[in-house]
């Protein structure tokens, strides 16, 4: 008996902080909805913002990309030979990466970058009272910090993505010619053929959500954390945690949106 | 500043290469799905469709030609799939060519394929509608098969009368038994029987597969795909049939010729009449036997074939076992 | 037996001079913690008050609500004749522009130079400061503070003190008539403290600025205060000149001055 109450505790506590996690994070969006669209606009802020978030991001994600474009063939070549269907090895990387692996990969190691450096650099900021500073030298800093950070998420994301995907494919073609020979043009000609719009935009499209979700959860972390090197620890951690749980939510959800909408 | 200027640039770099690829992407997609550039419509209607979906795409003689556009269902035995086509074609593709549907690679896709017609014809325009050839598939294949059965089977009866009227022609038997006619003519007789003896076998052979085929031996009709032995088949019973033509008029060419050696014979005109006739006669008949020859021999290798065919493989190896047990 | 010693309050001097900063009734509780219960203040032009506290006595807490970084849940905030807690983003920002903050932990922005830190507060505020007006106050400030050589470091190269005269630097920017010091002496060395201390007067001498200082420092308290008010539990419990409150007999205020 105890322990079923013990248990009904911890879950009722569970709970509630869960939802108290939602209804923050909804909030905070809110609030970022309101904002975002307001005057004072902080474009250099957000150049710089952009900068840092996508730019300097581009050597790690072109890294995994690439390996994972060339694992991903030659792990897959193997049961496509045993098909008989080695030729067709070009145009199932292309699906696979430019449908699903290259923005939910990409997605994640963005969440483990971005949204961990955004929750690390909100937290310290706050805990050091830096965000305070700035509200009494006359600068919003939800403006300054949080909007301009999650719109750089949201825009560079599906950059990211595209020139992850990009860069995928090259690493699928290297890894297609390590057993094999396919002239370039083949291959792209290849990927190509057996691509639809169906299959580009709404990848495309997500990867915007995708983004979004890994700025607003990481400023919403960073923004709230608590006191103490501590919280901005905890900060950094849930921020990479929640978003990349969420990335897959939404995935899950761009499926079914786009099976209704029957694009798939 | 500078430093600011530069990372202005180092981002600007960023976002068009991304948005680059993404116009790439899209653009080559468009262009595969013939979005771009000029094109124009061409329509043809089938019975049925086997699966086509708007988007596959349209062939000619091989060539990416353009993509379904749309499919609409006209009554109940028509449908109608709108093509677009890339304006390059409107050269090239005549009024008379023929549309049909066909399967990409073993699972693959289902595409449209344009051939052209060797009968010359105005280009098509747009909007025009072109004929369309039935497609092949695999119960329209057997269907054809029986059929062609059919006909093999009436042939090989026609040829079976025409060898057994040569081989009980009273004439003949006693023109071969006569030794008051030429050595070589005798040959020529002579094979001319073994040829016609040839003959009813193979007419056996053909009655055999026939029945088999009818009883559905086998997991022959599942699996028959290949048009190429339709078609063999096909020029086999030609063949068949020009032989046993063939072997109708020798018959009746050996009959003249054995009665115009027996009136000269009996009226004792001399072997001297006999020979002119025969150096006529016999190049004539000669001729017919070689083609019957030909023609028995084509089918031969024809129906080994047949017999090599792995569709019809298990029928002759039971066939063969069935043979075995009778022994 | 709430306010066992009546502030004394030169009555001519307030003739003269209205106060720049009034804190009336300030009420501000976290759930059911009672920081700050009816909170009263007053600081007049050129003066230099020191709010004495121990940690956690709602120090902080107060000096907050003043700039508008929190919200009290009842009482005014009067500076430069506006209620604080009332004004919009736009007036508070208007009010703000006059009144320096230095952070009980520097606040300094991590990820720009020193030049950048101060330049920050010009470049964002609603007065218009030309390019060269920034440069030149930017320079002059770093001056004013002694650290004109450290304009291109980043805050993380700099020592303790030097962290604190930046941020000193960067709340006199704007040239406020107002400083709000949050703790200035709270982790620094006696010997540095004593510096900042220095540097807080030279300051309020040059630009004619009046400070709100919480602190428990008995040093700063000493040699920075024209008056010092003592905060226990979220009241204003004594009130006075240094002088007076050393010879207060009250445990609880004699506690601080032992």
């Amino acid at each position: 008996m105890l322990t079923t109450a013990s248990h009904k505790k911890v879950l009722h506590q569970l709970n509630r902080s869960f939802l108290n996690e939602v209804g923050g994070l909804s909030r905070f969006a809110g609030r970022f909805f309101n904002q975002a669209f307001r005057p004072r606009y902080e474009i250099a802020e957000f150049i710089r913002q952009c900068f840092v978030i996508g730019y300097k991001s581009l050597p790690l994600i072109g890294l995994t990309s690439f390996i994972l474009g060339l694992v991903l063939t030659m792990q897959l070549r193997p049961s496509m030979v045993s098909y008989g269907v080695e030729s067709q090895l070009p145009a199932i990387v292309g699906i696979a990466v430019i449908r699903e692996i290259g923005p939910v990969i990409t997605a994640l190691i963005f969440a483990g970058k971005i949204g961990s450096s955004i929750g690390a650099e909100l937290g310290s900021m706050r805990v050091t009272e830096q965000i305070d500073a700035m509200e009494v030298s006359g600068t919003n800093p939800f403006k300054y910090l949080v909007v301009t950070r999650v719109l750089a998420a949201t825009l560079m994301l599906p950059i990211l993505v595209l020139l992850g995907d990009a860069i995928s494919l090259f690493g699928s073609w290297i890894g297609i010619n390590i057993r094999g020979a396919t002239s370039f043009h083949l291959y792209w000609t290849q990927v190509f053929d057996n691509l639809a719009f169906t299959d580009v935009l709404p990848a495309f499209f997500k990867s915007f959500f995708f983004g979004f979700a890994v700025g607003i959860i990481g400023c919403f972390k960073g923004y709230n954390s608590s006191k103490g090197t501590e919280g901005v620890g905890i900060s950094a951690n849930s921020a990479v945690v929640v978003s990349s749980i969420v990335i897959f939510i939404l995935d899950l959800l761009a499926v079914q949106v786009t099976d209704a909408l029957g694009l798939n | 500043m500078a430093k600011k200027v530069v990372s202005n640039v180092k981002l600007g770099v960023f976002v068009l290469a991304g948005l680059l690829f993404l116009v790439i992407l899209l653009y080559m997609i468009g262009k595969n799905r013939n979005l771009f550039g000029s094109n124009y419509v061409l329509k043809a209607r089938f019975e049925n469709i086997q699966g086509l979906v708007t988007g596959n795409n349209v062939r000619f003689s091989g060539i990416q030609a353009g993509t379904v556009k749309r499919i609409d269902i006209i009554n109940d035995t028509l449908i109608e799939v709108t093509m677009v086509i890339d304006k390059k074609m409107s050269k090239i593709i005549h009024k008379n060519a023929v549309a049909s549907i066909s399967t990409e690679g073993l699972v693959g896709n289902k595409v449209v394929n344009i051939s052209p017609s060797k009968i010359p014809d105005a280009l098509a325009k747009d909007d025009d509608i072109l004929p369309v050839k039935k497609a092949v598939n695999t119960d329209e294949i057997m269907e054809t098969l029986y059929n062609t059965n059919s006909d093999v089977a009436i042939i090989a009866a026609g040829l079976r009368t025409t060898v057994e009227r040569i081989n009980k022609s009273s004439a003949l038997w006693n023109l071969l038994n006569d030794e008051s006619i030429p050595e070589n003519i005798r040959i020529s007789f002579a094979s001319i029987r073994s040829t016609t003896g040839k003959a009813v076998k193979i007419a056996d052979d053909l009655d055999k597969i026939i029945l088999g085929v009818k009883n559905g031996e086998g997991s022959l009709g599942a699996i028959l795909k290949d048009t190429s032995l339709v078609k063999n088949l096909n020029d086999a019973i030609l063949t068949i049939n020009k032989v046993g033509n063939e072997a109708d008029s020798v018959t009746v060419e050996i009959n003249k010729l054995v009665k115009g050696v027996h009136e000269d014979v009996s009226q004792g005109k001399g072997t001297v009449n006999a020979l002119l006739k025969d150096s006529m006669m016999v190049k004539k008949i000669e001729a017919s036997l070689d083609n019957i020859q030909k023609g028995t021999d084509g089918f031969n290798s024809n129906m080994e074939a047949l017999k090599h065919n792995f569709l019809f493989r298990g029928y002759f190896r039971k066939l063969e076992k069935q043979k075995k047990k009778a022994q | 037996m709430d306010q066992l010693i009546k502030p004394e309050i030169n009555e001519d001097n307030q003739e003269l001079n209205e106060p720049v900063l009034k804190i009336q009734n300030l009420f501000k509780s976290f759930g059911d913690n009672h920081v700050l219960i009816d909170f009263n203040l007053e600081l007049k032009k050129g003066e230099s008050v020191v709010v004495l506290g121990k940690s956690g006595s709602g120090k902080s807490v107060m000096i907050k609500c003043v700039v508008g970084l929190l919200q009290p849940d009842k009482g005014s905030v009067i500076m430069f004749g506006k209620n604080i807690p009332e004004l919009d983003d736009e007036e508070l920002d208007r009010i703000r522009a006059k009144v320096g903050f230095l952070f009980q932990g520097n606040a300094l922005y991590d990820s720009m130079t020193v030049r950048e830190n101060l330049e920050f507060p010009m470049r964002r505020t609603w007065i218009q400061f030309s390019q060269e007006e920034v440069k030149r106050r930017v320079v002059e400030t770093l001056e004013d503070v002694g650290l004109a050589h450290t304009i291109d470091m980043m805050p993380a190269e700099l020592s303790g003190g030097m962290r604190k005269r930046i941020a000193l630097a960067r709340t006199l920017i704007l040239r406020p008539e107002i400083i709000l010091y949050d703790e200035p002496t709270t982790g620094l060395d006696p010997i540095t403290g004593k510096e900042i201390i220095e540097l807080m007067n030279e300051i309020q001498e040059k630009y004619n600025t009046s400070s709100l200082i919480i602190s428990h420092d008995m040093k700063c308290v000493q040699t920075a205060s024209d008056r010092v008010v003592v905060l226990i539990e979220g009241r204003c419990y004594a009130m006075g000149t240094y002088k007076e409150l050393t010879q207060n007999t009250d445990p609880k205020v004699n506690e601080f001055f032992e």
